[in-house]
């Protein structure tokens, strides 16, 4: 394996997040925090958009659904973190295997019009349901501790993040890798290829929608306890066009890429915290040159010039100068040569 | 083996096929010919799932098949290679024929099986790890019969293997359709090039406005004006 393979790049990268803790200062670490949270819903819409093609808007809802699922069973309920985390985030791939018996019947703009509206329904409801939501004002998420674990609360929580994004971006590669992961680009390739050979169609649209939504609700009981607040705002339509950037400017189709888009979009987010505007302009100016000019996203970039860095099942961006491939124009029976 | 009686589709309120009966002998090579529209590719659709029929019967080895699912009719050995290659692009070629086996469960036998196909299109194994989007039109058209053929059909129903290839890819099509009938293939050939037709078929149906208009012997075909006017357009 090269020096700069895939491998060798995240076993880096892992070592750098784990002594992080020792180096960083809080509001660094709060940012390490936050790039692990969106590198999990980044991978989750990249499942969804870049690996089986569904072009959906519910993920800022599922995140939601996370966030306030986490924090409400514990509000409401007095549940422990440690149940109202992964019940929270099972919730969200519950709604999301839900969608996805609707969108099985759509596609293309009316799958994405359809979910959109439902985003904005959930954030009807996190707006409007005020006895149990608490409406516009959010609510603060009980403290929680690591007890009887040696660390402060910001470091476990760091830690968690980092244990249940490891885990997830394994869990990812493998699944990218199996016969189901196949199955999602058979999807998004050809639909009635994958249908006609006897890939179930159902199924598989549903574990995309189902295992997308987990990953976000995942990431949506992460950034409650992170934040320790959960309002509306921090689920509406921003986080969408967010996490689509993510995996546009990392790379659709690649799990590293969407690592790779979430480190990149919430760093120089961050950086450009102080400066008034500039966040707006640098983003759109970012989405911009990388859908003009790079439509396979870093990953593509990385993946021609970096030896090792094989990346399978890698989406190739559309080559604009070739035609389709049913372009081509048929020639009359008359002419063909009888072989 | 195929035997299709009184088979009905619509779409809506257009009748796309209306009563079509015929039927495709085990071992043989049978063509259904026809212009654009006149149902062929509804035809397929039908004979594998994808369409579900109005009325009629689908009889594969004797059993019914009429309105069961896509996936059944490739468990039970009737499988499609779609019109237009239909490969799916950004997957490698290795990719592409496993998820061909998506029925099957057996690893041994699929891994044999993907030898067998390397065997029969050794132009694939060199790119085997090439996506297959980047390969020409006639390599496309191997993965999308490697692919068909990775389901161990008993009966491969092709949607114009010959469409938008070069003349000289289109003789190799023939070949390749040929070898797979004679390793014991049963193959019902949908095409418009009335020569690939011909050179390949025992027998021809040709399919107008969604009924059988005429079937004849296939190798007569091509010198049979009348059938080329009155029925292809031509």
């Amino acid at each position: 394996m090269a020096l700069f393979g895939r491998r060798n790049v995240l076993l880096v990268l892992l070592a750098v997040a784990l002594v992080l803790p020792a180096v960083a200062n809080s509001y660094q670490l709060y940012i390490g925090n936050l790039v692990l949270i969106y590198t999990l819903l980044a991978i989750g819409m990249n499942l969804l958009l870049g690996f089986a093609g569904q072009l959906a808007f519910a993920n800022a809802a599922m995140f939601g659904i996370g966030a306030y699922g986490t924090g409400l069973l514990q509000v409401h309920f007095g549940l422990p973190f440690a149940i109202a985390f992964p019940a929270g985030a099972l919730i969200a791939a519950a709604v999301g295997l839900a969608i996805s018996f609707p969108a099985l019947r759509l596609s293309g703009l009316y799958l994405a019009l359809s979910t959109l509206a439902f985003a904005q329904f959930t954030q009807w409801i996190f707006l409007h349901w005020e006895g149990v939501t608490f409406g516009a004002g959010g609510f603060k998420t009980p403290q929680i501790s690591f007890d009887p674990l040696p660390v402060s609360k910001p470091v476990g929580l760091y830690y968690l993040s980092l244990l249940v994004a490891v885990a997830l971006y394994i869990f990812a590669r493998n699944l990218v890798a199996s016969r189901v992961g196949r199955a999602f680009v058979a999807v998004r390739d050809g639909e009635v290829a994958a249908q006609s050979l006897g890939v179930d169609l159902l199924r598989t649209k549903a574990l995309a929608f189902g295992i997308s939504g987990f990953y976000a609700g995942v990431a949506g009981g992460l950034y409650s306890q992170a934040l320790n607040y959960v309002s509306p705002e921090g689920y509406d339509l921003f986080q969408i066009v967010l996490h689509k950037a993510m995996i546009v400017v990392g790379g659709m189709g690649s799990v590293a890429g969407s690592l790779l888009g979430a480190g990149i979009i919430i760093i120089v987010l961050e950086l450009l915290r102080a400066v008034k505007g500039a966040q707006e302009i640098v983003f759109g100016g970012i989405l911009l040159v990388f859908v003009l000019f790079l439509r396979g996203g870093l990953i593509s970039v990385i993946q021609r010039y970096v030896k090792g860095w094989d990346e399978p099942l890698h989406a190739a961006p559309p080559r604009r100068d070739e035609p389709p491939p049913l372009a081509v124009p048929a020639t009359p029976v008359a002419e063909r040569a009888a072989p | 083996m195929l035997d299709i009686r009184n088979l009905k589709v619509s779409y809506g309120l257009t009748q796309v096929l209306r009563d079509v009966s015929f039927s495709v002998p085990e071992g043989k090579i049978v063509a259904l010919l026809g212009g654009n529209g006149s149902g062929k590719t509804t035809m397929l659709n039908t004979l594998t799932g994808l369409v579900k029929p109005g009325g009629g019967s689908i009889l594969f080895q004797g059993q019914e098949c009429a309105g069961i699912d896509a996936s059944d009719f490739v468990k039970r050995g009737v499988v499609q290679v779609p019109q237009g290659r239909e490969v799916w692009a950004s997957m490698s070629v290795d990719d592409n024929l496993e998820l061909g086996a998506a029925t099957r469960h057996d690893r041994a036998g699929i891994k044999t099986d993907l030898a067998e196909i390397y065997e029969l299109f050794p132009k694939l194994k060199v790119h085997r790890r090439r996506n297959a989007g980047s390969l020409s039109g006639g390599e496309q058209q191997m993965v999308a019969i490697g692919r068909a053929l990775m389901a161990r059909p008993k009966c491969l129903l092709m949607d114009e293997p010959s469409a938008g290839l070069a003349p000289s890819i289109v003789a190799d099509m023939v070949d390749t359709i040929l070898a797979l009938n004679k390793r014991g293939l049963t193959i019902l050939l949908v095409e418009q090039n009335i020569g690939v037709a011909a050179a390949v078929a025992e027998y021809a149906h040709i399919l107008q406005s969604g009924e059988i208009a005429f079937s004849a012997p296939a190798p007569g075909l091509v010198d049979n004006p009348a059938v080329l006017s009155s029925y292809l357009g031509r």
